[in-house]
């Protein structure tokens, strides 16, 4: 018997259990397709360029659905597999030895996984361009994001999913080479067995979700939660699949011991037939409940960027005119000049264009890296000399009295402090040579003292920034970058085009563009670039909703076609002895709660314990405000649930079909 | 008093993709007395199968009635088929139709269930229909964890748990060995001795020499009755197997 024999058989297989097949190939289609088009915009050009916590965020990404691609192929596969027990083992029956039935699995497994991994790359590319020139119409960025793709990841792509069809094949092999024909015969009809020591697991998978959970609850600052976030999504990925295969076999078996609930016609064919399958029952779940969570966050976040970037705009831009003064290293007294002739420049050029200053800030400060040993701040070199140094911004009270419109007064040896972890309790603060007796105030200072870890002080008036830097200079004398710095902002009366015309001219004297040692930011000139990006954040978000909704589309579809088919028999079976329709009815109604409200209500406390991460991680992305986040997060969580309850509803009425 | 009536049934089957019509039954006529305990032969093709399944709803007739207790089964409403099902037949199945995701208690608690029986009711009927079975040490085992003969078992359980007026049996000894069949047949037997009515589609005279009277059925009519009266088994037996012979000889018959 030669190859071509068994490959004729494979493919005659494959046509006539084309009822299993076809689902089968569709599901891993589209994950190929959803892998291959997240792998693809790794390449993109505004993923790599916008910011440079974006591409580990997507490289991140990509490993998830790897991971889930993985588990995925394998659910469908076990499906397939186990309804074809039967066939395959009266092949051993009629006395084709073990390795042509390989050979013969060997063909199926391989016609199957090139022919979905074509199909996902070819629907992947033309999804690819086409989704992206349909949100590039309707986004209407200045600059439209291009899809890309390379080859490299095309290969990937084939190599990761022909691994995974491998594993497949060896899963399958292994079920028969072990399995004695009898059993084989029985295949389908035996139920699944509990997972041994399902106890362990399901306190195994509270631990996991407690770590995962712990992890983003504790993150201290932004730079962590990038590195930690891989991790923690690891964590509560898994342990979402080992809490629905222990908990839900747990509450099933806790069902059906009740007799008054378990004895009900809905719930007795309900609850027995997810029991009968209860692994498969359990991973399809998770599935559904992962990709919600997925869906959710990716569109919440790029949401909230979205809708929070005035404000974003303006915590990076507090007024609308902003310039920041650059100290001189040589001269560092200079500044105490400069810092006010400049803001008399400044009044001068405002009253000449004929406007007013309405509203203003400005302050000095000297910038120090080290860190709290005891209650003294030691300083270090540089930036880069710690692990997870501390940022110590030194101002006068003169400047933070003008700059929060109170009227602090110091004594000589006294000082005012925000510590962004709030862990600083003493009442004294050493300083250099100097100690301070000192007080706690808020954080005055913006949200961006709270990226890192970070404390300002401010001290009774400019000479002691000078008196810290000569202390600071003791110790290091090499250093070469010592200075004080100033920001001044500043908003004016007039029309918006006025202010513009203002904005260019400044823009033109003290801009990017013009050199010196101050620099010049107008919000009004940045805006439009800067709705572009965050445009570009929620262009990506919507495109990884959509690519997330269509996998839970298509595992919900999946598993209530293959489900339907699977009880198909027995619905007629208790047709026949007296099974009305209604009942029928009456049962699917009953998934209800495992297959619509379970995950989402397990995505959407995911999703609540991803809170404190995330919202680090919006810190980077310049979003501060809470309340957007709360709100496009309820938002998003509602619309998922409407149209996850479609698709719902549209399968659950498809397998209604299917067993009626 | 007369339980089930047949008058004037036909049944014309046309193939789905071409215009052929095969009428399976012409006019079959014949009746059952309440507490009887009739076997149905004929040669395979000749129409059982169609027949029994119209009397238990699960196909139409093309023409012609089947009275119940008086009431024809047609008048039923769709809305009430399936209730009339499970509280007035019992089915019991060449290949036992049990579900793999029940236990045998559960499989045979089902139709109790889809009648939504108080839980205390049902237990309290399950107990003597298994213990009388011998299938009570597997009531919490699953189907495919138990023999083909205890299969049927639970399957006659089932049909009994509910107190139906009939049990239609297709072949139920079709797929059990002789010792099982035998086995099976006493069983049905001492059903049948409470006052149970039993209509069973059968090819083995062995198992037809357990009811009180036979029906012959070829193409699609009855074509001769035997009672067993107070025959000793062998000679019923022997005369089953005269008419079967009788039958397919296609000859005429000489009594
Ligand atoms: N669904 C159907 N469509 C068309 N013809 C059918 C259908 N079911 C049965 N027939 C035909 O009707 C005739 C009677 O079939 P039936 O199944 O009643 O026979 P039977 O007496 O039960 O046979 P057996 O002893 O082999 O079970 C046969 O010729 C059969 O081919
Ligand atoms: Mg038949």
């Amino acid at each position: 018997m030669n190859n071509r024999f068994f490959s004729s058989l494979a493919l005659r297989n494959i046509k006539s259990n084309k009822q299993l097949y076809i689902p089968y190939l569709l599901s891993s289609t589209t994950i190929i397709m959803m892998f291959y088009l997240m792998a693809s915009l790794l390449d993109n050009e505004f993923v790599q360029e916008r910011s440079s916590s974006l591409s580990p965020l997507f490289v991140l990404g990509t490993i998830v659905i790897g991971i889930f691609s993985v588990i995925f192929i394998l659910y469908t596969n076990s499906f397939l597999i186990k309804r074809r027990k039967k066939e395959i083992g009266l092949y051993g029956i009629l006395g084709l030895e073990k390795k042509h039935v390989a050979k013969i699995l060997f063909f199926e497994t391989g016609f199957t996984s090139i022919l979905s991994i074509a199909a996902g790359l070819v629907g992947g590319l033309i999804f690819g361009r086409l989704f992206f020139m349909l949100l590039n119409y309707m986004v209407r960025l200045p600059v439209d994001i291009i899809y890309s793709t390379s080859s490299l990841i095309v290969l990937a792509t084939i190599g990761l999913f022909l691994a995974i069809f491998g594993i497949t094949f060896l899963y399958n092999v292994s079920q028969f080479t072990f399995a004695n024909p009898v059993k084989l015969l029985k295949g389908k009809q035996e139920g699944e067995k509990e997972p041994k020591g399902s106890i362990i697991l399901f306190i195994l998978s509270l631990v996991l979700l407690g770590w995962g959970y712990g992890i983003s609850v504790t993150i201290p600052d932004p730079l962590e939660a990038i590195t930690k976030f891989f991790l923690a999504v690891l964590l509560v990925i898994i342990g979402t699949y080992l809490l629905f295969i222990s908990g839900s076999i747990f509450i099933l078996k806790a069902l059906k011991k009740n007799k008054q609930i378990y004895y009900r016609p809905g719930a007795f064919i309900s609850i027995s037939g997810m029991l009968y399958r209860m692994k498969q029952n359990a991973v399809g779940l998770a599935n559904i409940c992962i990709l919600a969570s997925m869906v959710i966050i990716a569109v919440s976040t790029t949401l909230t960027i979205f809708i929070g970037a005035e404000e974003t705009l303006e915590n990076r831009f507090p007024y609308e005119n902003n310039m920041t003064l650059f100290g001189d290293v040589e001269n560092v007294d200079e500044m105490n000049t400069r810092f006010f002739e400049l803001q008399d420049q400044v009044q001068n050029t405002v009253y000449a264009e004929g406007l007013e200053v309405t509203e203003s800030e400005s302050y000095r400060y000297a910038t120090f890296f080290g860190g709290v040993q005891g209650n003294e701040f030691v300083f270090d070199q540089g930036y880069a000399d710690q692990e997870n140094p501390t940022v110590l911004m030194v101002l006068p009270l003169e400047d933070f009295n003008g700059m929060t419109g109170k009227s602090y007064t110091l004594d000589d040896d006294a000082a005012l402090y925000y510590h962004s972890t709030n862990a600083y309790k003493d009442s004294e603060l050493t300083l250099g040579n100097k100690t301070y007796r000192v007080a706690e105030v808020a954080n005055e200072f913006g949200e961006d003292m709270d990226l890192v870890e970070s404390m300002a002080i401010v001290v009774p008036d400019a000479s002691h920034l000078l008196e810290i830097q000569d202390d600071f200079k003791e110790q290091y004398p090499e250093t070469n970058y010592l200075t004080i710095d100033a920001e001044v902002g500043w908003n004016t009366s007039g029309t918006e085009e006025q202010k513009e015309a203002l904005a260019k001219k400044l823009n033109g004297e003290y801009g990017l563009g013009a050199g010196g040692s101050n620099l010049y930011d107008s919000r009004l000139l940045q805006r439009e670039e800067w709705y572009g990006m965050n445009g570009g954040f929620l262009f990506l978000g919507i495109f990884l909703g959509l690519l997330f909704t269509i996998g839970t589309v298509l595992i919900t579809y999946f598993k209530q076609v293959s489900e339907g088919f699977d009880d198909r028999e027995k619905f007629q079976i208790m047709q026949k002895v007296g099974l009305d329709r209604e009942t029928i009815q009456e049962s699917t109604r009953s998934q209800i709660v495992w297959m619509f409200v379970l995950p989402i209500v397990i995505a959407t406390i995911h999703v609540i314990f991803a809170y404190p991460i995330v919202r680090k991680l919006l810190l980077i992305f310049g979003v501060t405000n809470e309340t957007t986040w709360l709100l496009s997060f309820v938002g998003v969580v509602i619309a998922f649930a409407a149209i996850y309850w479609v698709i719902y509803r549209l399968t659950s009425k498809t397998y209604y079909r299917i067993v009626r | 008093m007369t339980l089930l009536e047949i008058k004037n049934l036909k049944k014309v089957y046309t193939a789905r993709f071409s215009n052929q019509q095969t009428e399976a039954l012409t006019t079959v006529n014949f009746s059952i007395e309440a507490g009887e305990f009739v076997s149905i032969m004929g040669e395979s093709g000749s129409g059982k199968t169609t027949l029994l399944n119209i009397i238990s709803t699960l196909d139409d007739a093309t023409s012609g009635e089947v009275f119940l207790e008086g009431s024809p089964l047609s008048k039923i409403k769709d809305k009430e088929i399936s209730a009339f099902r499970r509280n007035t037949l019992g089915f019991i199945f060449q290949d036992f139709n049990l579900l793999d995701n029940f236990t045998i208690k559960d499989n045979i608690l089902l139709p109790l269930v889809l009648s939504k029986t108080p839980v205390r009711e049902m237990e309290e009927r399950l107990m003597p229909i298994v213990k009388n079975l011998g299938i009570e040490a597997h009531i919490d085992k699953f189907p495919y964890e138990v023999s083909g003969g205890q299969k049927q078992r639970v399957a006659v359980a089932r049909a009994l748990i509910t107190q139906p007026k009939i049990i239609l049996a297709d072949e139920p000894t079709g797929a059990l060995d002789s010792k099982a069949s035998q086995n099976l047949m006493e069983i049905l037997k001492g059903i049948n001795e409470t006052g149970q009515t039993i209509l069973m589609v059968t090819h083995s005279a062995q198992a037809a020499s357990f009811s009180n009277r036979i029906l012959f059925i070829r193409d699609g009519a009855v074509y001769h009755e035997i009672y067993r009266g107070d025959a000793p088994a062998e000679q019923f037996m022997d005369r089953i197997s005269k008419s079967l012979k009788v039958l397919s000889s296609r000859g005429e018959l000489d009594e």
